[in-house]
C-alpha cells in the first residue's frame, strides 16, 4: 500500500518553497502590521483631539455642591429654621438597572413604605436615568450602617448626606415661615437644570417668598471620577452660594404669647410696629407641624390636615378674606373727615333703627334704643351703626370705595408672603361683574359697617389701623435683613417708605381719640383695658358669616362654629406712641368685645409689659452651632444668632 | 572552589549556546516593557507585577528547557505529545471553570488553561505528518491536516472559545501554507468558511460572541453596553497621541474606563500612556520576533523544524495583529492576549515554550544537518 510506502520527498524544492512561502508570509505581516500601525497613527495622531477631548469628558465630571440653605432668625437671632445633616438613598436608575432587582433587598434594610415606592416610580417614569432619584429621605443611622455592608450589592444606590431643613417651632409659624418641599419636574424647568441638585425649594410662606435668596446657588466641583461615578480627585471647583439667610421682624415669644392667648379659639393675629411696617408676631390657628412637609408628606398625614374642618393648612393671615365689620369704623370716619363731608362735632341722632325711604327693612344699631346724639367720637368708642349709614350716604359709594382703596382695601398689602389675597371692596362695579346687579343705597349701608360683600384680611386691617397709629400707611413686612453667609454682615432689607393716610393731622388725632375711648368706660372696649399700665385705642367688630337673612331668624349659638360671628379687634397701643398695632379675628368668638378684644390684650401686654411666656425647659431651639456642626462641605452653619440689642419699645 | 567556577562556566556556555540572543533580547524587551506597562495598569500594586515577573521567569524556563530539546527528538515524540494534550482539552469541557465556558482547569495551585499547549502541540502535529509526506501536500494529505487541525479546534469551539479556536486552527493552518498548500485551497476554504458561517452562527457562536460581532460591526450602537468596551479603548488610543500622556498618567485605565485593562486590553493603556511611538516600538519588536522566526525556519534543514519554526513565528505574529486591531476597534472583539504583554500565565509560559523551540532549531541545526 501506498501508506507504507517510502515517501518520496524532493528536499531541495521543499526548501526553496518553504522560502518563497516565507518570504510571502514575512511580506504580509509587514504589511498587517504596517496596517495596524498605520490605524493606531490614525487615532492616536489624526483623530487625536478628539479622542482627547472625549478622554477628558470621560474622567472630569462635574458634580453640583450644593449649597446649605439660609438659615431664618426671629428678630432676637433665635433659630426658626435652621438645617440639620441627615442621610438619603439615591438611585440612579441607569445604573441601578431593574427595581426587581435591588428593591426587595432596599426595602427591607430601609423599612420602605408603599408611598415612598410609589414615588420612586412615579419619578423614575419622568426623570432621565442618568439623574439620581432619591428614594428615600432622613435615613436612620440603624439603616446607614446596614445599608454599609451591603453595598457592594447594588450598584447605583447610594447613601447621600444632605441637610434636612427642620423647623423647630414648626406649628407655632406654620403660616409664617411656610416650608420646604421636594423639588418636582415643575419646579426643575423654573429652576433650570443648573440647580437640579437642590433637593428642596420652598413651597410657602417665607421660605417661598425668599426663596431665591434662601437657597443660594449651586457650584460645581469638576471631579475625576472612575468609570463607576465615583469620584477621585476634584481637580477644580466653583464654589457654591451660600444661601442668604434672613433675620425677620417676628418675634418668637410674642409670636407665642399671641398663640397661647388664643387658647381653643381659631382666627388670626397679626401684630405689627405701626412705626416701620414690621410684623411682630403673626398666627393663623390652628397650625400646623411644617416638618411633615419637609420630606413629602404621607398620605395619612395629608388626609388628617385637609379633613380637619378646622381648615390648618388655610392660612387665614393673607387668604382668609372676612368681613371686617364695625373694624372699619375709624377708617370710615376719617373718610368723612377728610372728605370734609362731617366735622368732629357733627352729631346724628342714634334711635336703634334706621330706614332708608322706599325700603321696608331697617337697619339696627347694636343698642336696640339706640345710643342718642352721637358724634364722631362716640360713634367710634360706641361703635354707632347709625352714624355710619348716614356718612356713607352722604359721601356716596364711590367717594366711600376711593377712600377705602386708598386705606388699602381691595388690594394685596404686598407682605412679603406669597399668594397673599386683595380683599373684596364693594363698589358698584364689583357688584356689576360679579352679579350682574345695579347698586342700591341699601348696599352702600351695609358698606358702612363692613358688612355685604366686604372681604378683608387680617393685615388690610393691620395695616390700615397701624396708619391711624402712625400717620402712615405701610406695607407690612416679615424680613429685617439678610446675610449672604455666616462670615457676611448683615444686611437691611430696604422697605418702601410710608404714605400718609391723611392729609390733616388733626382728623387723625379724632380719630385716635374715639379709639382711645372705645377703650375707656362706655366704650365698647372698656374690659378689655382694665387695670392696663398703659393706654390703648381700638375698635371692636362683628363679622357675620352668614347672609342678613338668614341671620335674623337663627340663634348663632346654635350654628356650627365656622358659621358663628366672627369676633374681631382692632387697636394699638400705647396711645401716646404706639408701638403695636393689632387685628385680631376669632372665629365663632362672638361679639368683638368678648373674645378678641382679650386676645388682643394678652398680646399688648406681652409686647408692652414683657409679660412673654417662659420659654419650656425642653425647647428644641438650637441656641449654638453644636446640633448642625460637621455637616457636609459648604454647609453654612449659624453661630448664636446676631446679638440685636434693639429694644422691643 | 574552581571547581565549582568551572562548572558555572560550563552552564553558561551550554546555556548559551542552546539560545538565541537576538530573539531573546527582544523578547526581555517585550516582557520588560509588558511589566512596566502593567505596574501602571494595575494602579502601581507590586502584586500583578510580581506574579508575572514569576509567570516569566517559568516561560524562561519553558524556553531554555525547549530549546535544549533536539527538534529531531521533539519530532519523535510529536504524536505522543499531541495524544496527550488532547486529553485535559477534552477534561477541561467536563471540570472546567470560567467566566463564558469552561476555559480552565483548577489545579490547586493555578489555574490551568488547556488551549495554550495545544497551540503548541498542533502546529507541532502538523508539521510532523506533512513532514512524511510528499510536499506540497495533495489532496488526501491535506484532509487528514485538516481532521488533524479540527479535532482541536472543535474541542476549544466547545468550551466555548471563538477566539483561541480560530488561533489554534490558524497556527496549523500555517504549517499547511507553509508547506506549499496550492493556492485554490485558500479559494476553497473560504468558501466553505463562508458556507459554514451560518451554521456556526445558530449553532455555535454564543449569545455573547454575536453581540461582540454585531458591536463590531457598530460599536456606537450600544455605547453603554457591548460597545463600551471598544469605544473606551479606541479614546485611551486616541487619547494617547503621539508621544502618550506618560508611565502611569492613562486616565482610562486609571479610572477604569478600560475594561480588563491588565489582560486583554493592557495595549490600550500603552498606547494611551506610550502613543504611538510606544506602539510602534513594540510592533517593531514583534515584528522582529516574528521575522527571527522566519528566518531560523528558512535555514533550518529538517521540514519539521521548518514547518514548525514558521508556523510558530506567524501564529505568534496573528496574535498580535489580531489583539493590536480589536483593542483599536478594527476586528471584533475575539478574547486574544497581547503576546508578552497582557497578564496571564499559561499564555505567556506556552508563548516562551513554544519560542524555545524555535530556538531549538537554531541552535540544533548544525548538529542535525551536518
Amino acid at each position: 500500500m501506498r501508506s507504507h510506502r517510502r515517501v518520496l520527498k524532493n528536499s531541495h524544492a521543499e526548501a526553496e518553497q518553504f522560502r518563497n512561502r516565507a518570504l510571502l508570509a514575512f511580506s504580509g505581516v509587514v504589511v498587517a502590521l504596517g496596517v495596524l500601525a498605520g490605524w493606531y497613527f490614525n487615532l492616536q495622531v489624526l483623530q487625536h483631539d478628539e479622542y482627547a477631548t472625549r478622554s477628558e469628558n470621560n474622567r472630569i465630571k462635574l458634580r453640583p455642591v450644593v449649597p446649605a440653605r439660609g438659615v431664618i432668625y426671629d428678630r432676637n437671632g433665635r433659630i426658626l429654621a435652621d438645617n440639620v445633616p441627615a442621610f438619603r438613598v439615591d438611585v440612579t436608575p441607569e445604573e441601578a438597572g431593574a427595581p426587581d432587582k435591588w428593591l426587595p433587598g432596599l426595602a427591607e434594610i430601609f423599612s420602605l413604605t408603599e408611598e415612598e415606592i410609589e414615588q420612586f416610580e412615579k419619578a423614575r417614569r419622568t426623570t432621565r436615568g442618568f439623574r439620581p432619584i432619591t428614594l428615600k429621605m432622613r435615613v436612620s443611622e440603624d439603616e446607614a450602617a446596614r445599608f454599609a455592608v451591603d453595598r457592594w450589592r447594588y450598584p447605583g444606590v447610594e447613601l447621600v448626606s444632605y441637610l434636612n431643613r427642620r423647623y423647630p417651632h414648626g406649628e407655632l409659624l406654620s403660616h409664617v415661615i411656610g416650608y420646604v418641599g421636594r423639588i418636582d419636574e415643575d419646579d426643575l424647568k423654573t429652576l433650570g437644570e443648573a440647580n437640579a441638585a437642590l433637593t428642596h425649594i420652598g413651597k410657602t410662606g417665607i421660605e417661598r417668598s425668599y426663596d431665591e435668596a434662601l437657597r443660594g446657588q449651586v457650584g460645581f466641583e469638576r471631579v475625576e471620577t472612575n468609570v463607576e461615578g465615583r469620584s477621585m480627585r476634584v481637580v477644580g471647583r466653583m464654589p457654591a452660594m451660600p444661601g442668604a439667610d434672613l433675620r425677620l421682624s417676628i418675634d418668637l415669644d410674642l409670636q407665642q404669647a399671641m398663640a397661647d392667648a388664643f387658647g381653643e379659639f381659631e382666627g388670626a393675629a397679626v401684630a405689627m410696629d405701626p412705626r416701620t411696617g414690621e410684623v411682630l408676631a403673626m398666627v393663623s390657628l390652628p397650625g400646623y407641624d411644617t416638618n411633615l412637609f419637609v420630606n413629602g408628606i404621607s398620605h395619612a398625614d395629608y388626609k388628617t390636615l385637609i379633613d380637619n374642618p378646622s381648615r390648618p393648612l388655610f392660612n387665614r393671615l393673607v387668604l382668609g378674606g372676612v368681613a371686617p365689620g364695625s373694624t372699619l369704623k375709624p377708617l370710615i370716619a376719617l373718610a368723612g373727615l377728610d372728605s370734609g363731608m362731617r366735622q368732629p362735632e357733627d352729631r346724628v341722632m342714634s334711635t336703634g333703627m334706621f330706614y332708608l325711604p322706599g325700603v321696608r327693612r331697617g337697619w339696627g344699631d347694636a343698642s336696640r334704643g339706640g345710643h342718642g346724639w352721637t358724634d364722631l367720637r362716640k360713634s367710634i368708642s360706641h361703635s354707632v351703626n347709625t352714624y355710619y349709614y348716614k356718612l356713607a350716604l352722604d359721601l356716596g359709594i364711590e367717594r366711600f370705595a376711593h377712600y377705602m382703596r386708598e386705606y388699602g382695601f381691595g388690594e394685596p398689602t404686598g407682605v412679603d408672603l406669597v399668594g397673599e389675597i386683595g380683599g373684596i371692596l364693594p363698589s358698584p362695579e364689583y357688584k356689576m361683574q360679579m352679579r350682574r346687579e345695579r347698586w342700591y343705597p341699601g348696599d352702600t349701608v351695609n358698606a358702612s359697617i363692613g358688612q355685604g360683600d366686604w372681604k378683608v384680611t387680617p393685615l388690610q386691617l393691620v395695616r390700615s389701623i397701624a396708619g391711624i397709629a402712625d400717620g402712615s400707611l405701610r406695607r407690612p413686612h416679615l424680613t429685617l435683613e439678610q446675610r449672604g453667609g455666616f462670615e457676611a454682615p448683615w444686611q437691611a432689607l430696604p422697605q418702601p417708605p410710608g404714605a400718609p393716610i391723611s392729609s390733616n393731622p388733626e382728623n387723625l388725632q379724632v380719630v385716635r381719640e374715639g379709639m382711645a375711648a372705645t377703650m375707656q368706660p362706655g366704650g365698647t372696649g372698656w374690659r378689655m383695658a382694665l387695670g392696663a399700665e398703659y393706654t390703648m385705642a381700638g375698635k371692636t367688630g362683628t363679622a357675620q358669616v352668614t347672609s342678613r337673612r338668614d341671620n335674623a331668624a337663627v340663634d348663632p349659638r346654635s350654628l356650627p362654629l365656622h358659621l358663628r360671628h366672627r369676633s374681631l379687634f382692632v387697636g394699638f397701643a400705647p396711645v401716646e406712641d404706639p408701638t403695636i398695632a393689632v387685628a385680631v379675628a376669632v372665629e365663632g368668638g362672638g361679639y368683638g368685645g368678648s373674645t378678641a378684644a382679650p386676645i388682643a390684650r394678652k398680646i399688648f401686654d406681652a409686647w408692652l409689659t414683657g409679660a412673654m411666656p417662659e420659654p419650656a425647659a425642653d425647647e428644641p431651639v438650637p441656641a449654638t452651632i453644636a446640633e448642625s456642626d460637621g455637616g457636609p462641605a459648604g454647609a453654612e452653619t449659624p453661630e448664636a444668632g446676631p446679638a440685636v440689642t434693639e429694644a422691643r419699645r | 572552589m574552581s571547581l565549582i567556577l568551572r562548572w558555572l562556566f560550563d552552564l553558561g556556555v551550554r546555556f548559551g549556546r542552546t539560545l538565541d540572543w537576538m530573539m531573546l533580547g527582544a523578547l526581555l524587551a517585550l516582557m520588560g516593557i509588558g511589566l512596566v506597562v502593567l505596574h501602571s495598569a494595575s494602579g502601581g500594586s507590586p502584586h500583578l507585577v510580581i506574579a508575572q515577573g514569576s509567570r516569566f521567569a517559568v516561560g524562561l524556563g519553558a524556553l531554555w528547557l525547549m530549546s535544549r530539546i533536539s527538534p529531531a527528538q521533539l519530532r519523535n515524540w510529536t504524536p505522543l505529545v499531541f495524544g496527550l494534550t488532547l486529553v485535559p482539552l477534552l477534561a477541561v469541557l467536563f471540570i472546567g471553570t470560567g467566566r463564558h465556558g469552561a476555559h480552565w482547569i483548577n489545579l490547586g495551585v493555578i489555574y490551568f488553561q488547556p488551549a495554550e499547549l495545544i497551540k503548541l502541540s498542533l502546529p507541532m502535529m502538523v508539521a510532523w505528518y506533512l513532514n512524511r509526506r510528499a510536499l506540497p501536500p495533495r489532496l488526501d494529505v491535506v484532509l487528514v491536516a485538516a481532521v488533524i487541525i479540527a479535532v482541536p479546534t472543535a474541542l476549544i469551539l466547545l468550551q466555548p472559545d471563538f477566539g483561541t479556536a480560530m488561533l489554534v486552527a490558524v497556527s496549523g493552518a500555517f504549517a499547511l501554507y507553509l508547506a506549499g498548500l496550492p493556492w485554490w485551497w485558500f479559494g476553497t476554504a473560504f468558501a466553505g468558511v463562508a458556507a459554514v458561517a451560518p451554521a456556526a452562527w445558530f449553532w455555535l457562536l454564543k449569545p455573547y460572541q454575536k453581540d461582540r460581532i454585531f458591536t463590531f460591526l457598530n460599536p456606537e450602537s450600544d455605547p453603554l453596553g457591548a460597545g463600551w468596551n471598544i469605544i473606551q479603548s479606541k479614546i485611551a488610543i486616541g487619547a494617547g497621541g503621539l508621544s502618550g500622556k506618560g508611565w502611569g498618567q492613562g486616565s482610562q485605565s486609571h479610572l477604569n474606563y478600560i475594561p480588563e485593562h491588565t489582560t486583554d486590553f493592557i495595549f490600550a493603556v500603552l498606547s494611551e500612556e506610550f502613543g504611538w511611538i510606544g506602539v510602534v516600538v513594540v510592533l517593531a519588536l514583534y515584528l522582529f520576533v516574528v521575522g527571527r522566526c522566519l528566518w531560523i525556519a528558512a535555514e533550518a534543514r529538517d521540514g519539521y523544524s521548518r514547518l514548525l519554526a514558521g508556523a510558530l513565528g506567524l501564529a505568534f505574529c496573528v496574535y498580535v495583529i489580531v489583539n493590536g486591531g480589536m483593542i483599536a476597534g478594527l476586528l471584533p472583539v475575539v478574547g486574544v492576549p497581547m503576546p508578552l504583554l497582557s497578564y496571564g500565565g499559561t499564555s505567556a509560559v506556552s508563548l516562551l515554550a513554544g519560542l524555545g523551540v524555535v530556538m531549538a532549531v537554531r541552535v540544533y541545526k548544525p548538529v542535525h544537518a551536518r
